[in-house]
């Protein structure tokens, strides 16, 4: 009965592909082309699934043919499961349909298509847990108020919620914010677009898994293992819903639903719960997602899914602004007999005598102790405030040292936010993530004025200054070890990350200090020591040492990697890398792009064409992922030259990396400004007149030999 | 994907060929050369007509001769066969749980028997209306061994266990007059009425059968598992390995032999002494190994990981290797021809049992009350007869496979609770079980039980079904020899799902067990009937309504036809690959093969071709199914 009604599911919905393929034929002819904005993989899921790109209508109805051999009807699960995949791809060609000729089919609030770049932003916090689960809500929950619920309840998990049908109505009926920056996603109302969050599992399994797109085995293993999804769908649940749920359950997401009638259970992986309030759990239970609690005592919500958050200036309470006042944030280690645990103390006014909208000055500073906590792990503590903070429902934190900002909302204040809370977050969290080195924590909050700034200049400032000269200090030479880095291989199985002092992960996530502090806490965990005594080739950054290590923890899909070449066995990515660098011929140079630039590059490529080149533990020669930070260091691509090579990046980027790229430059090779000979999309596009600006701005890459 | 796979027959076959060689080298005997000196069998004992059962005869019945001198015919002759057939397993099985039943009223916190599951025996009990409140676990055990001992002669009154068929179930018992009294009772009213000048009527003979067969299944059988898990433990999922590959040849070789567990347990407890364990490196061997066979073999690996190292027709194999220190036996189904062939090596052949006593054999009798100084005594034996190996006849065959054995019900609901999802569903009940059947994700399942049979190339019936099955998404639960033909095929790995549709291949992955799943030794096939009771009332359907047959592809024993009898009784249809002899009357053989269902709505089918005994199974499920509306 449940197999018979998958078949008419698929049936109906494959009867309507066909129709809407005919149709679009008729009226823009076979060769009209089809593509959803902002992705390399095509159309993600037939990619996925048969290795075949789809690119005009006509290739389209070629498609569709093989979908229906998918179609097979014998009464028995796989065939059932199929024809939810052949559903699925049906869903996906309707849904490319609706942006042809650069229709922008979806407005305010719907989504429809999500870009590569929120996938490969999506890397480290799935991988992190930050991100536990992906939620598909579909349908319309028995009221808006108990959907609203149910999607608050996942966000208070941090889970990223996308919405599909009548649940995208109910938030709006109350008012209720959605986005990517809040973590739930409206995708669209047609039923249909659910395929654009499969979409997403389906290319994290090219992007991070390299998973050979055609190879549907490795890909239904690797989104059922490694993608935590699954669907909540409201009753009623029709054929074609029935149909979409075998697909979602092939690739491995169980589908909790409260319908009752024609309906039957699937231990796993169909799971019927009457009580909407508890679809949570009954998934969580589900889909074995475990969510890590810090039960933190204040009046808002914590979670990372109010990370994205955005105050406006007219949502906000108070404001603390570095820019204006003085205002820092600060890690301090003490002797442990120093510091009472959990003791937060305000020095100051609190938020309440504060006129609303007022702007004001604020430092916190946090005081650690224990048997093997180090100076050195300071800083790296610190770099999370930022994150603790933003995870506050209504509280915005930008900055970091004594450049913060932090803005408190008003129904944040309302709900009896103090800044007290403060205080509360930064302990437990503290506490919390560093338990293995923190023994005891204190929080001093100041808001007076005076003490604010004596303490910026007796205090802060002498102790970053102190930081930056041993940071400076810190060389891939100086040190005896670097650091493996695997915290990725949850989602990328074959990449493993060498990280040294000038060189921090690809995901920009990761500093030699961080990965020091990550072996510290946890011996046995991703970051683990790699020694440096036997090198091969010091000017490639070849060692002995690396690749065994490399070996080893890719469990042998990577023999060997250089740590300064991207040319000859360049270090992989997972995929979830800031920015990628790849040859430009013509030039004798590289450019770089970064996630975030959506524009074309003088390769001819996109930022996710280009990151599609590499990625899930492969090595490519001539592209190479990597952080943001490294693109002003000293090692990057020392072997070809260093980065004298770089001859075009986006603007934004080149912007944000000027200062410390120009310093390099010109310890490097004595070169003023260097950044100014540097292309950006508002140069060149195209390699003709990127090599023109070049030749006449006298750029040194052009006088390299070439790198191949 | 996988570099899994299983263990062919071939192989087997060229081991046991290699094997041969050994013994032709030693003058030994074997069962392939005495089926060739029996061959062709007896044509009307094969079918049932012939009558030994007074001196008058023996008459046998053919086209000239119909009826015997009493004048019985051949429908009487052969339904009277197959009564005491039936008696013969009835009572075997039966004798073997009151023995259980007797080691339980020796058990004591320091004896040689303990109770390693008093939340069993309690929950026994309970189920017989037995108070448990405030009373020693050690008193309540012998109440119950009391009590259960009196199952087998009570002059009033069913069985007890009975209730814990459905209702249903219970009431086609009592309407067609088959509800079993006193065990003990049934075997001698079987007895009774194939006497000379009693029964002749099929019907009544075939109804005395069924009882007959109830007894067992729903009494002495029951007793035997429940009293075996309450003094044993009640099995639960444990690895271990099958096939002679994994007796050790730098180690004395222990192999136990037979049904009853009392005294492997001792064994095995022995065996694990480091006293003894010194002892044998004393003796120059590096170790003790102990492994089984037969029914034996099942009771210790699925309680203590104890390698299986063949099943019945594997049982002169053991010996063969020329590495076995010991082989000992406690009763049922072991070869006369062990005696004779031991002589041929330095084996000793261990009998223990006054029910099981053969010639060329060292009995050493073995009791309850002094089971750990026997059990000692006979590894001690063993350890010393290391020496005694002739180095030059030493082979073992190098297979072995991996096996995930244990699943008793109690280990079954357990494993289902690990997929039911603890915001929706009940635990402790078979309904993820019922949930994939009902959606389709399983077809079905299918009880396999049985022996090896020469009739049969040895255990082909058994994988090439079971591989027909799983492939078809049916799920098997196994006993016996059939689970020992699967465990050293490789079947219950559990990689085996690759091996699997998709549907069964998912609820393999998702609970983590192998595709068939070994529930116990021949005894144990009363824990698929409580399965398949608990099954029908969480499904809220008839037994006999479920997407479920049983299955004997090899069988050959009295026992068997014991148990096919309580099987099609409890509404489960049930396939055979060896025909019962009763082919001489067509009325047993409408009756067995059809008329039965009136009674119990299950019957025999009969189908020597395996491919088409599989295709006929599969289809009896797919017409539950489709009677079922699933």
């Amino acid at each position: 009965m449940l197999i018979s009604r998958i078949f008419n599911g698929n049936d109906a919905v494959y009867g309507l592909t066909e129709g809407a393929i005919n149709d679009a034929i008729a009226q823009n002819g076979a060769e009209c082309p089809v593509s959803f904005p902002n992705t390399a993989y095509c159309l993600p899921c037939y990619y996925a699934v048969t290795g075949v790109k789809v690119k005009t209508l006509g290739e389209l109805k070629e498609a569709l043919g093989v979908v229906k051999t998918l179609m097979t009807r014998n009464h028995e699960l796989d065939d059932a499961l199929m024809s939810g995949v052949a559903t699925a791809l049906c869903a996906e060609f309707i849904e490319v349909l609706k942006y042809l000729n650069g229709a922008a089919p979806y407005e305010e609030p719907c989504y429809g298509h999500l870009a590569d770049a929120i996938i490969r932003e999506l890397g480290v916090p799935l991988v992190t847990g930050d991100i536990p689960g992906v939620a598909v809500i579909l349908g319309s929950a028995p009221t808006a108020q108990e959907g609203v619920d149910l999607i608050k309840s996942y966000q208070a998990q941090g889970i990223l919620v996308t919405l599909v049908g009548g649940i995208i109505d109910q938030c709006a009926e109350l008012n209720y914010n959605t986005g990517y920056g809040v973590r739930v996603v409206p995708l669209g109302k047609d039923v249909t677009s659910v395929i654009h969050v499969v979409s997403v599992a389906i290319r994290a399994a090219l992007i991070f898994g390299n998973v050979t797109p055609g190879d549907a085995g490795a890909l239904l293993a690797y989104t059922a293992q490694r993608v935590p999804a699954f669907v909540n769908a409201f009753k009623p649940i029709d054929d074609v819903i029935l149909a979409a749920g075998a697909g979602a359950i092939k690739l491995g997401f169980p589908v909790i639903s409260n319908e009752t009638e024609n309906i039957a259970e699937v231990p796993g992986a169909l799971i019927q719960q009457l009580d909407v309030s508890k679809f949570n759990q009954t998934s969580l239970d589900a889909r074995n997602i475990k969510i890590k609690i810090t039960h933190i005592d204040i009046p808002v919500a914590f979670a990372s899914a109010f990370e994205g958050e955005i105050i406006r200036r007219s949502e906000m309470q108070v404001e603390f602004d570095g820019s204006r006042v003085d205002c820092f944030e600060l890690v301090q280690s003490k002797d442990v007999s120093e510091i009472e645990d959990h003791k937060i103390e305000l020095i100051g006014p609190d938020v309440d005598t504060f006129e609303e909208g007022s702007k004001h000055s604020i430092a916190y500073v946090v005081e650690v102790g224990g048997k093997n906590m180090q100076s050195d792990f300071e800083p790296v503590f610190e770099r999370k405030f930022h994150s603790y903070l933003n995870c506050i429902e209504g509280v915005m934190h930008t900055g970091q040292r004594d450049m913060i900002r932090v803005r408190i909302s008003k129904t944040a204040f309302e709900a009896g936010f103090r800044a007290k809370d403060i205080g509360e977050v930064l302990y437990a969290k503290i506490k919390n993530d560093f338990e293995a080195v923190v023994d005891k924590c204190q929080v001093k909050i100041y808001t007076e004025p005076a003490e604010c700034t004596r303490l910026r200049h007796e205090l802060a400032i002498p102790m970053f200054e102190k930081r930056d000269d041993r940071l400076s200090n810190l060389t891939d030479e100086s040190v005896d070890v670097y650091y493996s880095c695997i915290l990725c291989q949850a989602f990328s199985p074959s990449h493993v990350c060498v990280v040294t002092p000038e060189r921090l992960g690809l995901c920009g996530a990761v500093s030699w200090l961080d990965a020091k502090a990550t072996n510290e806490l946890d011996p046995a965990g991703p970051c683990q020591v790699i020694t440096k005594e036997k090198p091969i080739d010091t000017e490639l950054g070849a060692y002995e040492d690396v690749n065994e290590a490399v070996k080893k923890f890719s469990q042998g899909a990577l023999e060997k990697v250089t740590l300064y070449s991207i040319m000859q066995d360049p270090m992989t990515s997972c995929g979830c890398f800031e920015c990628i660098c790849g040859i430009e011929p013509f030039s004798n140079g590289v450019i770089i792009a970064n996630r975030e630039y959506a524009g074309m590059t003088p390769l001819g490529m996109t930022f996710p064409e280009l990151a599609s080149m590499t990625g899930g533990g492969v090595q490519t020669p001539g592209f190479m992922g990597h952080g943001k930070h490294f693109i002003s260091s000293k090692k990057f691509m020392k072997a070809e030259g260093g980065i004298e090579r770089i001859v075009w990046m986006p603007k934004e980027l080149k912007e944000s990396v000027a200062e410390r790229l120009n310093a390099t430059a010109k310890e490097l090779y004595g070169i003023d400004n260097f950044t100014d000979m540097i292309g950006d999309e508002s140069i060149a596009e195209d390699p003709e007149t990127l090599v023109a600006f070049l030749t006449e701005k006298g750029h040194p890459a052009l006088g390299l030999e070439p790198m191949m | 994907m996988s570099e899994f796979k299983l263990t062919t027959v071939e192989e087997n076959e060229a081991a046991t060929e290699r094997l041969l060689e050994t013994g032709a080298k030693v003058g030994a005997d074997a069962w392939q050369f005495r089926v060739k000196n029996q061959t062709p069998h007896c044509k009307f004992g094969e079918q049932g007509i012939c009558c030994r059962i007074c001196s008058m005869g023996p008459c046998r019945i053919t086209p000239k001769a119909p009826r015997g001198i009493c004048g019985c015919d051949a429908h009487g002759i052969a339904g009277r066969n197959f009564l005491r057939f039936t008696a013969g397993g009835s009572a075997t099985h039966s004798d073997h749980g009151r023995e259980i039943c007797h080691t339980l009223h020796t058990v004591s916190p320091d004896g040689n028997y303990k109770v390693k599951d008093p939340e069993k025996l309690i929950r026994i009990a309970k189920e017989w209306g037995v108070e448990t409140e405030g009373k020693d676990v050690y008193a309540l055990a012998h109440e119950m061994s009391e009590l259960a001992l009196l199952e087998y002669g009570k002059p009033f009154g069913v069985q007890r266990f009975l209730k814990r068929a459905p209702k249903h179930t219970q009431e086609l018992w009592a309407a067609a007059g088959i509800e079993p009294r006193a065990i003990d009772r049934e075997v001698s009213t079987a007895m009774h009425m194939t006497h000379m000048g009693c029964s002749s009527k099929p019907e009544a003979l075939v109804k005395q059968a069924l009882r007959c067969g109830l007894s067992d299944g729903w009494g002495g059988s029951m007793c035997g598992t429940e009293f075996s898990d309450v003094m044993f433990g009640t099995p639960k999922p444990i690895e271990t390995e099958a096939n002679l590959g994994v007796m050790v040849e730098e180690n004395v070789n222990i192999i136990v032999h037979g049904h009853d567990p009392s005294l492997s347990e001792m064994i095995c407890e022995y065996a694990d002494d480091p006293e003894m364990i010194a002892y044998a490196k004393e003796m120059g061997a590096k170790g003790i190994t102990v492994s089984g066979v037969c029914c034996t073999s099942n009771e210790v690996a699925m309680r203590r990981g104890i390698p299986m190292a063949g099943n019945f027709l594997q049982q002169e194999n053991v010996v063969l290797t020329g590495a076995c220190e010991a082989i000992v036996v406690d009763v049922q189904c072991i070869f006369p021809a062990l005696g004779p062939l031991s002589k041929c090596f330095h084996t000793k052949f261990i009998t223990t049992s006054e029910i099981a006593q053969m010639p060329d054999s060292d009995f050493v009798k073995f009791s309850a009350e002094t089971a750990g100084e026997n059990a000692k005594s006979i590894v001690k034996l063993a350890c010393e007869n290391f020496k005694n190996r002739k180095p030059e006849l030493v082979h073992i065959p190098n297979l072995k496979k991996k096996a995930t054995v244990g699943y008793s019900l109690e280990a079954i609901k357990k494993t289902l609770d690990t997929v039911t999802n603890s915001h929706v569903d009940e635990t402790g009940t078979l309904m993820p079980l019922v949930d994939c059947l009902k959606s389709g994700v399983l077809r079905g399942a299918v009880a396999m039980v049985g022996c090896n049979n020469p009739r049969v190339r040895p255990d082909t019936a058994h994988i090439e079904l079971m591989k027909k099955l799983i492939a078809n998404d049916v799920i098997l639960v196994l006993s016996g020899c059939s689970a020992q033909a699967a465990a050293k095929a490789g079947l219950m790995d559990k990689e085996a799902k690759n091996l699997c549709g998709a549907g069964l291949k998912r609820v393999c992955e998702l609970a983590d067990i192998p595709p068939v799943l070994h529930m116990g030794s021949c005894v144990d096939i009363s824990r698929m009937m409580v399965l398949s009771s608990d099954l029908a009332n969480d499904y809220g359907c008839n037994i006999s309504q479920l997407p479920l047959v049983g299955c004997a592809p090899e069988w050959m024993s009295e026992k068997a036809v014991s148990i096919g009898n309580y099987v099609i009784s409890t509404g489960i249809d049930t396939y055979l690959g060896v025909e019962p002899q009763i082919s001489g009357s067509s009325q047993m053989e409408e009756l067995l093969y059809d008329k039965v269902s009136d009674w119990v709505e299950a019957s025999y089918t009969v189908e020597k071709d395996i491919d088409k005994l599989g295709d006929l199974m599969i289809e009896r499920i797919e017409e539950k199914r489709t009677a079922l509306g699933i």
